[in-house]
């Protein structure tokens, strides 16, 4: 038989639920270590190694350290995936990007003299395209399993992973949910891109754009929809800020 | 005929309901609240129904065409074991509309015509409707303009609430059956019917929506307006959410995927909900998107309902229950709402017809999912991107093709394609294919070996009518990868039994680069024929490459052709290229004096059924899987979105 590809699965700047969300498989777990070794996995086991084909990286970038380390394993790997919303587009940790690195340092460390170290020497949140080349992309916040099975499974089988590119509506009139807008709430459904099967609507709280942007928050269409239900461009924006500081819209093929 | 009307009281409708539910022969569904508003659900007690309700969130369509339906279960290990996984578990569903049981029976004529599809016809059989007399009327419901708020059919048996009874009209036997078996009821006197048809009146007031031109017309305003501003000044602020189509009881368009189990040992191919209002519906391998503008989109959806489908089966495929207008946020999806702006535009002609009549007969029928395995015999490596497979059917009967017709390729795990067949037809299981690499399906294709198994669906398509070809001179255009199908009906015509049927032949071939002309060897034997012309082009040529031949693109090679030889009126044209040729080609042909209707042409559009029930190969009110691929030019030309 051919040999397995080697996976390791590395974090950044993250809150590891993405990767809990791959420990969580359970008893398909053992599926997956049939199909692949994990050879690196520091959430779940002690051992690490270098030498691993499929690098699958959860967390955002916010340190020259961190980019170091990252282009290491883009050298390591031939195929590096961007796990959940911190990876893929920057996500929660692209709030902070709305000031400047030194002034929120100051507002959360205040005085104390952090010169020299590395640790606490950070840039602007990037996500880590703005690094290095991704290969695939596993959108969320937290991921959705079904799509990492689907996105591994294609993978090992040389496929191109089916990543939706039409919005959350879709999958949430599946659902069959009464419209977050019917009910006097506002949702970032019809902007997001689909693949979580519209979770967030489906239990009653609207989409607050995990899965990235796939349309511009100042089209048209997204105008009229705010004039009709009487919210503003600035509403929303700060909607928006949330997985979405900075970042306009995904490519239609990314 | 007279139908039968019984009577039941409210309590004995509940016990009826209830010992339904105790007895457990049928899963029952009725609608119940979802919120402030209602839903179609399994029921577990009669006091959940809500009979009075205005209109349900999705229609009964889930019930028939799931939002998620596996189709296939196939093994990953042992390949080629595919089983059909019919649902046979009996339903009754209660309390169904009469807008959405007539949306029904329009889903019936769709899928239920000669390529009948087995799942929905297995649940159609297995389920009960009983229908119910609309109480309250939704606030975006055009129904009574459409005719669709009562109905004489569709139903097993129809309620009309009538004070302390429910009038029960018995539509079928089955629901005769049914409720003599669990119900008691009385005969209903001359005073229940005018009841009922009080009920009725009654509800018939409370429309405030109206449309303001009667549905048989909707077809021919549509025409008028196909190029009116207002499909992109609407297009403009849609949000391609497909909302509109989801929520819709005639939207039935799907699309087909794989879902790999994570030990990759088996799989299911499922079926989902697909809307032609999103972008990816109609893209191909290619990356090209037939319809890329929004407006494009936009105006399809109308133009299906009020056009395509009312020229195909008759009705006019909107039955006004109002969903798509609540679930539109721009609100532009409501077509009561757009007909009736329309309206202000009716202008008088009505010329153009986007729907192409033609009845082919079905070569295979039943089975419309599974396909036949089949063993690949030999594989060419023609360049770098294309092969070409020899294919052997395993049941070892003959494929049975015309020339032109194409079959889907299915690998589990992977999904299908449609492929042209190149050989020409003759009474064997064995022929050939070329692919092309360009996605999942087509580069793995590319990696099999001989001995390798891969599933057949076909022969699909029309093909050639060879009846028109005879007595003809031949004039042959194709272009890359449309020598493909054309291989098959050169060599068909030049069959030695079937070549003195034909006159002269021209065969003229482009192709992008030297390395990309494929089946050269056909192409060297066609030049050696006395009575027959073959020229070759390619686009451009690297100076590494070796090419004594022409340069440019096919329209060069038109001067070539013996003007001698060609009697233009009594010159059949064929036509088989990538979309941007066509428009050239048939200019350069017109300049020949050929008319329209001596020219054939053969088109690509993204296919997933490849018989006529997905939607999303649709030109206009074509499906190009079913009445094409092969197109009569003369009557291609009335569809805008052909070429
Ligand atoms: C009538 C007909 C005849 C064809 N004949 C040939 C041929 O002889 N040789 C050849 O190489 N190619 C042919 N094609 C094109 C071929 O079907 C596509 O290249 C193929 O479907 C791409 O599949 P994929 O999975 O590799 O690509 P992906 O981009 O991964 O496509 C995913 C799916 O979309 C659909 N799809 C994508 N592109 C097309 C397309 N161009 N046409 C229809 N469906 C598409 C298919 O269902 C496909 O499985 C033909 C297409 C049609 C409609
Ligand atoms: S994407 Fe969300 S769940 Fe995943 S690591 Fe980042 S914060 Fe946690
Ligand atoms: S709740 Fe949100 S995702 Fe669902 S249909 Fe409404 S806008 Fe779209
Ligand atoms: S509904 Fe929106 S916020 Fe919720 S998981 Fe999906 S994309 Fe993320
Ligand atoms: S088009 Fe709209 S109103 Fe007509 S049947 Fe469909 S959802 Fe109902
Ligand atoms: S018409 Fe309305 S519901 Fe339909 S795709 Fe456009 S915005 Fe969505
Ligand atoms: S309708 Fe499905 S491919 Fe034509």
């Amino acid at each position: 038989m051919k040999q397995k590809p080697r996976v390791a699965v590395f974090d950044f700047a993250d809150c590891e639920g993405c990767e809990l969300e791959i420990a969580d498989l359970e008893e398909e777990v053992l599926d997956l270590i049939e199909i692949v070794d994990i050879v690196s996995f520091r959430e779940v086991m002690k051992d690490h190694s270098d030498d691993y084909d499929i690098a699958i990286v959860e967390g955002s970038i916010m340190r020259p350290m961190d980019e170091k380390r990252l282009r290491s394993i883009r050298n390591h790997a031939k195929i590096l995936i961007a796990l959940g919303a911190c990876a893929t587009m920057g996500g929660v940790n692209k709030i902070r990007n709305q000031w400047m690195p030194e002034d929120v340092k100051k507002e959360v460390y205040g005085t104390a003299d952090l010169k020299g170290n590395e640790l606490f020497d950070v840039f602007q949140t990037k996500a880590l395209n703005e690094v290095v080349p991704v290969d695939y992309y596993i959108y969320g916040c937290p991921i959705d399993r079904d799509e990492f099975k689907s996105v591994i499974t294609a993978i090992a089988l040389g496929k191109k992973p089916e990543i939706p590119r039409y919005p959350v509506c879709v999958e949430c009139k599946k659902n069959e949910n009464i419209c977050q807008f019917e009910l006097g709430s506002f949702c970032l459904g019809p902007i997001t891109r689909a693949g979580c099967k519209a979770i967030c609507p489906t239990h009653n709280s609207p989409c607050e754009g995990c899965r990235g942007l796939i349309k511009k928050a100042d089209t048209e269409c997204v105008k009229e929809v705010l004039d009709r239900y009487k919210l503003s461009y600035e509403d929303i924006r700060r909607r928006c800020t949330m997985y979405n500081y900075g970042r306009k819209e995904c490519s239609y093929d990314e | 005929m007279k139908q039968q009307v019984k009577t039941i009281t409210k309590k004995d409708f509940s016990t009826f309901v209830n010992t339904l539910i105790k007895d457990g022969t049928y899963e029952v569904i009725g609608v119940q609240a979802k919120g402030k508003r209602f839903a179609f659900d399994t029921l577990s007690s009669a006091g959940d129904l809500r009979l009075d309700y205005d209109v349900t969130i999705l229609p009964p369509k889930k019930y028939f065409l799931p939002q998620y339906e596996m189709l296939l279960k196939f093994s990953l290990q042992k390949p080629f074991e595919g089983k059909e996984t019919l649902l046979d578990a009996p339903r009754i569903i209660i309390g169904v509309h009469p807008y959405d049981l007539i949306a029904l029976e329009q889903t019936d004529r769709h899928y239920l015509d000669q390529q009948q599809d087995n799942f929905y016809k297995k649940r159609r059989e297995n389920t009960l409707l009983i229908g119910v007399d609309i109480q309250s009327v939704s606030e975006r419901s055009f129904a009574a303009s459409m005719n669709t708020n009562t109905t004489d059919t569709g139903f097993d048996l129809l309620l009309t609430d009538i004070g302390a009874n429910y009038a029960v009209t018995i539509g079928t036997e089955k629901g005769e059956k049914i409720l003599k078996k669990y119900a008691t009821v009385k005969d209903a006197t001359s005073t229940d019917l005018n009841k009922i048809k009080t009920a009725r009146n009654t509800v018939l007031k409370k429309y405030k929506q109206k449309v303001k031109i009667d549905k048989k017309d909707w077809s021919s305003l549509l025409v008028a307006n196909y190029d009116h501003a207002i499909w992109e000044e609407r297009a403009d602020v849609c949000m391609e959410c497909s909302s509109c189509t989801m929520v819709c009881p005639t939207c039935f368009c799907y699309d087909v995927k794989e879902d790999v189990s994570l030990n990759l040992k088996q799989g299911n191919r499922i079926r989902t909900w697909d809307g032609c209002m999103l972008k990816d519906f109609t893209k191909v391998g290619s990356g090209e998107v037939f319809r890329d503008e929004v407006k494009e989109r936009y105006r399809h959806r109308f133009f299906r309902k009020g056009n395509y489908l009312p020229e195909r089966y008759g009705f006019v495929a909107c039955v006004g229950c109002g969903r798509c207008g609540i679930a539109c946020l721009p609100d532009i999806a409501d077509p009561c709402n757009l007909i009736n702006e329309l309206a202000h535009f009716n202008s008088e002609s009505d010329t153009g017809k986007y729907f192409i009549k033609e009845d082919n007969e079905v070569l295979e029928k039943g089975i419309i999912h599974l396909p036949r395995s089949a063993t690949i015999k030999k594989v060419t490596k023609c360049n770098e991107l294309d092969s070409l497979f020899e294919i052997e059917l395993d049941d070892k009967k003959p494929l049975g093709h015309k020339p032109g017709q194409f079959v889907e390729v299915s690998l589990y795990g992977y999904g299908e394609a449609p492929f042209g067949i190149s050989t020409p037809p003759g009474n064997t299981p064995v022929f050939e294919i070329m692919v092309r690499q360009v996605g999942n399906v087509t580069k793995k294709l590319c990696s099999l070996q001989p001995g390798d198994k891969v599933g057949i669906r076909g022969p699909l398509g029309n093909g050639f009518d060879m009846k028109t070809l005879e007595g003809k001179t031949l004039l042959f255009t194709s272009g890359g990868t449309g020598m493909v199908p054309m291989r098959s009906l050169i060599n068909h015509v030049l069959n030695p039994k079937e070549r003195n049927k034909f006159k002269d032949i021209i065969i003229l071939y482009g192709a992008k680069r030297p390395k990309e002309i494929t089946f050269m060897d056909d192409v060297d034997r066609w030049k050696k024929i006395h009575d027959v012309q073959c020229e070759l082009t390619v686009d451009k040529c690297e100076p590494s490459e070796c090419w004594g031949g022409c340069t440019g693109l096919i329209t060069t090679l038109f001067p070539k052709i013996q003007a001698d030889k060609l009697d233009s009126k009594n010159t059949i044209a064929v036509v088989i290229g990538p979309p941007v040729m066509y428009k050239f080609v048939i200019k350069c042909l017109q300049t020949l004096g050929i008319p329209d209707d001596n020219i054939y042409v053969s088109l690509e559009r993204r296919m997933k059924c490849g018989v006529a029930k997905c939607g999303h190969c649709q030109i206009n009110g074509v499906y190009v899987c079913k009445e094409g691929p092969v197109f009569n030019y003369g009557q291609l030309k009335q569809l805008p979105e052909a070429l």
